[in-house]
């Protein structure tokens, strides 16, 4: 930026740049790795252990009780840990913008304040809500569909976290491709 | 009322389960009186277990049918389903304890979801189930942190819960040394004798079978049927099956004997 003398919009690439892509989708690859393959993990040991049958065997639903709340949990945490990210990130970029780039602090709030609007910090939140529900459900149903031997414990934690990071990289896909039609 | 006339508490018939494309048992066809101790016996990987999980709803059967009074389990409607279920109480081989909720929480949990019961009335009724199966301390204990025979308490504590009907039992005394597996059976006993709760139940401790069972079916795992049926002592002491024979009384079936080198007539 500093060669095409436009040190000062690095305050605006920043602010885009997190709220739109790096923190929905940096949190998104985090929590599939973590909280996708532990949910996983988490149900296919109530296979093996016969948990699960217990559940069923008593009559109560398996997807109201143990899914539900899990998707309803990541999909409402995602948002929020995504703003958390953004904020995280945004100061890193303000610290080495002053620090290195020798922009002043005042300038870089006012260019923040006019890249990033509301528009673009809710078109984030939105995306992590998807990509909550999805990392979610899918692990979900992964744990679910895992056979009743420890290995399939592993086996199931390895596969959420793979297809968590592959649909949230498909899904930002889509939205990328909604946002440029819808043009916002 | 004759003995004949009194209908019995479940009927099997023709019960054929698989595993995937495996067939497992075929045919299978027995009756459970109510108020009895029914065994369901045979020896390992025989498929006891996938018949009792085809009798409590979790494995659908290849065909026939598992008639609780007149309603058959598996062409009933959902809500029918419903209503039979909670007549039943399950103990899992090694208790199945939900592994994040302590053992008072366990017992707990069928009350809160099927009763509207205030929380001191459960508290109460958890305290009363688990003293009746003789688990007097670690109420607030997590599963992991209690002993096998414990678990198998707090098992058959959730499973007495809802006042079942009927108490299926997967491999009661499995891994518990011969003393507790003695108090379990009088457990058991005490159980049926006090409730008048029908049990069903899927073993192969010749002891605990010996000991506490009125009935039962033996699965032969090579034939893949059953083909004994009766009280366990009456079959060790009177069925002339020698698969059957071999399992009550523990004896190895004899091979013949490999003949020796350079002997070309075998063994004589």
């Amino acid at each position: 930026m500093r060669r095409f003398g436009a040190d000062i919009y690095v305050a605006n690439l920043i602010g885009v740049a997190e709220v739109r892509e790096m923190a929905p989708i940096m949190t998104a690859i985090v929590m599939s790795g973590r909280t996708g393959s532990a949910y996983a993990a988490q149900i296919a040991t109530m296979q093996g252990t016969e948990e699960l049958d217990a559940l069923q065997v008593i009559g109560i639903p398996v997807d109201d009780y143990l899914i539900l709340p899990r998707v309803t949990a990541l999909s409402i945490m995602m948002p929020l840990l995504n703003l958390y990210a953004a904020a995280l990130g945004i100061f890193g970029g303000f610290c080495v913008a002053i620090s290195m780039l020798n922009l002043s602090a005042a300038v870089f709030v006012t260019q923040m304040q006019d890249a990033v609007t509301i528009p673009e910090v809710l078109f984030g939140i939105v995306k992590s809500f998807a990509f909550g529900a999805w990392v979610a459900i899918s692990s979900c149903r992964i744990g679910l569909r895992a056979g009743r031997s420890t290995n399939d414990v592993g086996h199931a934690a390895t596969t959420a976290s793979v297809h968590g990071i592959v649909g949230v990289i498909m899904i930002d896909a889509i939205f990328a491709g909604c946002a440029n039609a819808l043009g916002i | 009322m004759s003995a004949a006339a009194i209908k019995p508490k479940i009927r099997v018939r023709d019960l054929t389960v698989s595993y995937a494309a495996t067939l497992i048992q075929r045919g299978v066809s027995f009756d459970v009186k109510e108020g009895s101790i029914f065994a369901v016996m045979g020896a390992s990987g025989s498929g006891k277990s996938m018949i009792l999980r085809a009798m409590t709803g979790l494995l659908r059967p290849t065909a026939g049918s598992v008639c609780y009074g007149d309603l058959d389990y598996w062409t009933s409607s959902d809500t029918q389903r419903e209503q039979i279920g909670r007549d039943f109480g399950v103990l899992f081989q090694g208790g199945a304890l939900w592994s994040s909720m302590s053992a008072a929480e366990n017992v707990a949990l069928p009350l809160q979801m099927f009763t509207k019961l205030a929380v001191p009335s459960i508290d109460a009724l958890v305290q009363v189930k688990l003293s009746l199966v003789g688990l007097q301390s670690g109420r607030d204990d997590m599963p992991s942190h209690l002993s096998g025979g414990m678990r198998q308490r707090v098992g058959l504590a959730r499973a007495l819960a809802l006042d079942p009907q009927i108490l299926f039992l997967d491999e009661p005394s499995a891994g518990l040394d011969p003393t507790s597996a003695r108090r379990f059976d009088d457990l058991i006993r005490d159980i049926r004798d006090g409730f008048g709760a029908t049990i069903v139940m899927v073993s192969h401790e010749l002891p605990s079978l010996f000991d506490i069972c009125d009935d039962g079916v033996f699965l032969d795992a090579g034939k893949r049927t059953a083909i004994a049926h009766g009280a366990p002592r009456e079959l060790r002491d009177h069925s002339s099956d020698p698969a059957v024979l071999a399992f009550m009384t523990r004896a190895i079936p004899i091979a013949p004997t490999p003949a020796p080198p350079g002997d070309a007539h075998g063994p004589r």
